[in-house]
């Protein structure tokens, strides 16, 4: 498949909008109990502290109705897909969807994320009638790699090396638990009663949305809730529509460059480039990777074409368009893909064949984003960010008396300038939003110790409004392990808008205080020592507009706070800050205006 | 004895004064003074006091709500504060939990990093380093370094330090050497660490929570020592306790230091008064629904008593805050609630509202768009002679016109229009109970609805529809509810110490010792307070978690349950509860001790459990007149015969079925058909379905 086109929708039932408001509240309502008692029974931090999963209700034609507000976006996306993939699977082994069971599935071939985000679906039946799916995916810490740890595995050579494959496997067939199935994880992952209890937490929590989906249905009638979701899918629909429609028709396009494999001595795999145009047309949106790199076959930054690329690419559309901040809060379901069509080529990055590996997509996913918002800048300028820094993910692990310890740790990025607005530092960036695990909490259950977490100072990107920063993060290895890390922007600074400048790239150090040893971004499985020290610099926001035309108060603000340096105050803002901390107007207005 | 509860909300500043012994009791409502409202407490004491013709020197207790620190948050108007924390943490208040708010937001602000409780200049960093798992010592404090930027910071001008180091919740003595460090460098700051405001794990949240301490410190002081002296002038002498938002008071002197303690005060005082009320009628389960103009506020009360928020739970103003809290949910819907189509077409209900300026369009004080208000005028069930015991003037037809206009823009018919309003709002209502309710593992079947504020009568009834809750308690003065909670509470200090150990690890002789160390400390602050040593109880509890899992959950606990060290009660406790909330245990699994926790409790008097009162004996006496009104019945809407009455005349006994409206001075009850209302012996109007 290599087109993500929506079929012509259903023609609606008849509802009335007090019905349909009320009908809302409820299905969403059913989500966010899903993602609560998903992450109050989870075990592993990935789920618990950083809130990476997904919770969402499906209709039978695997439309998504709602989803749990307060988790992440690239979990939840994604899940209408795994669905639609799961039932590919079925069609092609021609089995069925029976009450009672669980079906789980991680296939990124079949609509899936990838391999470490696992989906349990249950099919939900009023009497012997399939009514919807209620789902929940989350982020698994070991899924049985070639090396510890869910993240990282960036040596995979094909998709047979990311892990196990779970296509479409009954876990529960019509509520008769498949002992063997579960014998068989166990035996296969590491660190697998985390795991395990993780995986347990999913299934209660999907059953938990489909007894309440179900209660729902037989209160107000299966016709009404689905005329209802068509109404609000509808109403979501339109309300991006009108959004497109302000936007100037026209072709927009941007380059983004992916770090890959800086050490690498075949040079296709490093400074993969990703092309997006996006046409506007009234009311619909025509995104094309044309022109990116192709795949590669052997290592896994490929992005599965649903399950990474389209979710990037909905992502950075509702929120340029619909920004929570400055929009009404709208139902977040199917009818927001309807307005956009998505193509890339087959074999290229963005939409890579089987069995191409795909499992560190996370960072190349995030490029797609920051590069389809730089080529709606030109049609949005008011609604965008400057380049966005983009994030690391680290698998630290080690043996303890013969079983395994793992601690995933997802450090953060930062965001570019905008209108009239600074970047956000230090946050998670597009389609990532998880949480950091703290510090006391790391230090207390694993052989670690975080020497320091801070801002980065005097690397934003200039601009008017300048761009956010990254942060500074050490970890001390107190006992041996291994660490894995897939991250990028090394080599590639995020871009500077609208004659802002760039931000500045991130870092990898070992051994900061000794020997420093200066890393690339893509690393598996590094042996490490107690003691051993990794450095994790995360990249700095671009800036927005012209850094010479930036308040010399908001200037001095920075310089007072240690975030900009006196020096680059006069380089890049031409402002100049006295030694006392107040603004020297002459001087200032002589470098502003006489050159 | 005589008792003075005084409630300072927004608008209003409610007093309420009880005599114990006479059982009489007095209210009275004045606006509230702005900018200083101790200013309208000493006139609403001296008021209530002369109209009962008792000296301010006879009261012996009074209690306080306020919202003097909810507003400094609110408003972002605080101390200038600095921050010694340790080195290589500058920035933990800035990076919080590196999440956005928002998910799908380009445009969003961050609450800490745009408006920052401490700014990074005054963020100053030395060395020291304390470890897990027991606190000890790595890096020593630097205490040289530590009086240099302690003068630095005074130099810069702050009013207010936060002292803030990793672990200090396991080993303390680090903080408190620089808060003796500050008293002899800077003594006139207010100084605050984190350990002693809330020694818990999680350092963003702490840090955070010490910070705000610090922020909210010198204004808080200032007004509470001020209040203090000026209810001395008076000639006042009793105790000033203020509401904390753990729903118990604390002394002046301790809100003084710790104002973070108060910033739910006034929520708190809610809940208190309607679990009050649910308890003087007899019910277990009890949903408070505290409703105004904007907001409705709920609290959850079972037979363990108010529900806690969890620690992950609260937040002020965006900013988490680690103290222990009433678990208060407000959702922005209430009775000036605006209804409106958005740009898709769809019909809304709030959370935008008209307030009091201009208030509903029926007010004719410029207001246009419709409210949930001229809803209910429309539908005939609020009458322009009776609101708001008929003070306050009320225009029926610019209700008319503002619903009209929308039902024009929805397509809809007006009356069709009118009820769509009260059933999102209750919808939304509904769904912000559920998330309090169903979600926790409780059946909102088995609760009672107790429904105040000046809204809350009048939506309560379709809400407990929409969750199938069978009773609705609307109390005898649902306006005041709040200064009646603060009579009905004690004393309450929690205190907290973040624990890890093992249940496989025999902690019992450790968690004894902890629990002594801590009921010492609780005792300490309520001999300080006053209190005999017969007026002091203790609560206890644990926080747990299976080993691995990141959320705990409260385990009351009583010293028994420790048999000779053994544990094996309190663990099966924790497998039932787990099973409750999360339907599912694992009982062969450790469990983790996260948080030991002791409330000492300081007895107070409180309100007696009746006062007289002079209802009307008949029910005709209490009839103002029919009139239509419409509901909606088996799925259709109707214009229905109605009765009206006027509610301070209901005599105890009563029942009426509705439809059925009543009114009072501070709010009105609408009574749908298939409903009946029963006037219970306290005065209260108990509401259930027609069977």
């Amino acid at each position: 498949m290599s087109k993500l086109t929506n079929p012509e929708h259903k023609t609606k039932g008849t509802i009335d909008s007090i019905t349909a408001q009320v009908i809302w509240g409820a299905l969403e309502n059913i989500a966010i109990e899903m993602g609560h008692k998903l992450t109050r029974m989870s075990y592993s931090s990935i789920i618990r502290e950083s809130e990476d999963f997904g919770a969402a209700l499906l209709d039978p034609d695997c439309n998504q109705l709602c989803e749990s507000v307060f988790s992440t976006p690239l979990q939840l996306g994604p899940i209408p897909g795994y669905v639609r993939g799961i039932k590919r699977v079925f069609a092609e082994r021609g089995e069925e969807f029976q009450p009672g069971d669980v079906i789980m599935h991680n296939s990124p071939y079949y609509g899936a994320s990838h391999g470490p985000d696992v989906a349990f679906c249950v099919p939900v039946f009023d009497g012997s009638k399939l009514i919807g799916f209620s789902v929940t995916t989350a982020h698994h810490l070991d899924i049985g790699a070639l090396v510890p740890g869910s993240c990282g595995i960036v040596d995979a050579v094909d998709a047979y090396a990311e892990g196990l494959q779970f296509k479409a496997i009954k876990v529960y067939d019509r509520g008769i638990k498949n002992q063997q199935m579960w014998q068989f994880i166990a035996d296969n992952i590491r660190a697998s009663e985390m795991v395990l209890g993780d995986m347990e937490a999913q299934i209660s929590a999907s059953r938990t949305g489909a007894e309440r989906y179900l209660e729902l249905v037989r209160e107000q009638g299966l016709e009404t809730i689905l005329a209802a979701s068509e109404y609000l899918m509808d109403y979501s629909e339109k309300m991006l529509r009108s959004e497109i429609e302000r936007l100037p028709d026209g072709s927009y396009s941007a380059e983004g460059f992916v770090d890959g494999f800086e050490n690498d001595p075949d040079p296709t795999k490093r400074d993969l480039k990703i092309v997006v145009s996006a046409k506007v047309q009234g009311g619909d949106i025509y995104v094309d990777f044309t022109g990116s790199s192709p795949q590669i076959p052997d290592r896994p930054v490929n992005m599965p074409f649903e399950g990474t690329v389209a979710i990037a690419v909905y992502l950075v559309l509702r929120s340029i368009l619909l920004d929570t901040e400055t929009h009404e809060y709208i139902p977040q379901n199917s009818g927001l893909t309807r307005p956009i069509h998505i193509h890339a080529p087959l074999g290229s990055i963005c939409n890579p064949t089987f069995p191409a590996p795909t499992i560190a997509r996370f960072c190349p996913g995030n490029i797609v984003a920051s590069t389809l918002m730089h080529a709606l800048s030109q049609a949005a300028p008011q609604q965008i960010s400057a380049g966005v820094g983009n994030l690391k993910v680290v698998a630290y692990s080690g043996l303890v008396q013969g079983k395994y310890w793992v601690y995933i740790d997802i450090t953060e990025g930062s965001y570019g300038g905008r209108s009239c607005k600074d970047g956000l530092d230090c946050v998670d960036t597009l389609y990532a939003n998880t949480r950091n695990n703290p510090i006391e909490d790391i230090e207390s259950h694993y052989p670690l110790r975080v020497l320091r977490y801070e801002m980065r100072e005097d690397s934003m990107g200039p601009g008017t409004w300048r761009g956010g920063a990254g942060s500074i993060r050490e970890v001390m290895f107190l006992s041996s392990g291994h660490a894995s890390v897939e991250g990028d922007g090394h080599r590639h600074a995020p871009w500077g808008v609208f004659g802002g400048s760039p931000g500045s790239c991130g870092d990898l150090i070992l051994n900061p205080r000794s020997e420093i040893r200066k890393l690339p971004a893509m690393i598996s499985n590094l042996s490490l020592r107690a003691g051993d020290t990794l450095r994790t610099v995360s990249p700095c926001g671009g800036g927005y507009g012209d850094p010479a035309k930036r308040d010399p108060a908001a200037v001095l603000n920075d310089v007072i706070d240690g975030v900009v340096s006196r020096a680059t105050a006069v380089r890049d803002y031409k402002v100049v800050i006295t030694d006392q901390n107040t603004i020297d107007e002459e001087a200032t207005h002589d470098l502003r205006h006489c050159g | 004895m005589i008792l003075v509860g005084i409630d300072v909300g927004g608008t209003f500043t409610d007093i309420i004064l009880a005599d114990t012994v006479k059982r009489k009791l007095a209210i009275h409502k004045l606006p509230t003074t702005a900018p200083d409202p101790s200013e309208g407490v000493l006139l609403g004491i001296l008021g209530v006091c002369s109209r009962e013709g008792i000296g301010p020197g006879q009261v012996d207790y009074l209690f306080h709500g306020t919202t003097v620190a909810t507003n400094a948050m609110l408003e972002h108007k605080g101390a200038r504060t600095g921050m010694i924390t340790t080195e290589g943490y500058r920035d933990i208040l800035h990076i919080g939990r590196h999440q956005r708010p928002q998910n799908y937001s380009i445009m969003q602000d961050i609450p800490w990093q745009t408006r920052p409780l401490v700014q990074r200049r005054h963020r100053k960093t030395v060395s020291e380093r304390v470890v897990p798992p027991h606190g000890e010592v790595l890096v020593a404090l630097n205490e040289l370094e530590v009086r240099a930027r302690i003068r630095e910071l005074k130099a810069e001008g702050v009013e207010a330090i936060a002292v803030c180091f990793l672990f200090s919740y396991l080993n303390p003595e680090h903080e408190k050497r620089v808060c003796a460090l500050v008293a002899e460098e800077f003594p006139e700051a207010f100084v605050t660490s984190s350990a002693e405001i809330s020694p818990q794990f999680r350092e963003f949240e702490r840090f955070t929570t010490a910070c705000m301490n610090a922020f909210l410190g010198p204004k808080v002081k200032k007004f509470v020592l001020g209040l203090t002296e000026r209810l001395e002038g008076i000639g006042l002498k009793g105790d000033v306790h203020i509401m904390t938002s753990n729903g118990g008071v604390a002394t002046a002197r301790t809100i003084a230091e710790k104002p973070v303690y108060s910033l739910l005060s006034g929520l708190a005082a809610g809940v208190l008064g309607g679990e009050w009320v649910g308890r003087r009628a007899g019910r277990e389960n009890l949903i408070t629904f505290d409703v105004g103009g904007t907001s409705a506020d709920i609290g959850i009360v079972t037979s363990q008593g108010i529900t806690e928020a969890s620690a992950r739970e609260t937040r002020i103003a965006g900013f988490p805050v680690m103290v222990p809290m009433i678990d208060v949910h407000t959702i922005g819907a209430g009775g000036g609630s605006i209804a409106y189509v958005d740009p898709g077409g769809a019909f809304r209900v709030g959370p935008r509202s008209a307030g009091s300026v201009p208030g509903p369009a029926c007010y004719g004080k410029g207001g246009e768009e419709p409210t949930v208000t001229d809803a209910n005028v429309v539908l005939g069930r609020l009458d322009e002679h009776h609101f708001l015991g008929g003070e306050m003037p009320i225009y029926p037809q610019k209700a008319f016109e503002a619903v009209a206009k929308l039902a024009g823009h929805l397509g809809l018919e007006l009356y069709e229009t009118a009820e769509g309003i009260c059933t999102i709002l209750a919808s939304n209502m509904a769904n912000a109970i559920r998330s309090r309710t169903v979600q926790k593992g409780h059946d909102p079947r088995q609760f009672s609805l107790i429904a105040f504020g000046g809204a809350g009568p009048m939506s309560a009834i379709d809400v407990a529809h929409h969750l199938r809750i069978p009773e609705v308690i609307v109390p005898l003065y649902p306006g005041i509810t709040s200064a009646f909670g603060l009579l009905t509470t004690d004393l309450k200090y929690d205190f907290v110490k973040t624990e890890l150990l093992i249940s496989t690890q025999n902690p019992g002789s450790r968690l004894i010792r902890d629990m002594r160390e801590l009921e010492a400390a609780a005792r300490d602050q309520l001999l300080k307070d006053g209190l005999p040593e017969n007026r002091i109880r203790f609560l206890r509890g644990l926080d747990l978690r299976y080993v691995g899992q990141g959320y705990e959950l409260r385990i009351p606990i009583t010293e028994n349950d420790f048999d000779g060290g053994e544990c094996d009660r309190i663990w099966s406790a924790f497998h039932d509860r787990h099973r409750v909330e999360y339907d599912h245990c694992f009982p062969k699994n450790p469990i983790e001790v996260v948080n030991l926790r002791v409330t000492g409790l300081g007895v107070m008097p409180r309100l007696p459990e009746s006062f007289e009162r002079n209802p009307a004996t008949k029910l005709n006496d209490a009839w103002l007149r029919t009139g239509e009104t419409h509901f909606r019945v088996k799925g259709s809407l109707q214009r229905l015969r109605t009765e009206f009455f006027d509610r301070s005349r209901i005599p105890a006994g009563a029942t009426i079925a509705g439809p059925a409206v009543f009114f009072q001075k501070d709010t009105t009850t609408v009574l749908p058909p298939e409903w009946n209302a029963h006037a219970d012996e306290w005065g209260h109007l108990v509401i259930s379905r027609n069977l």
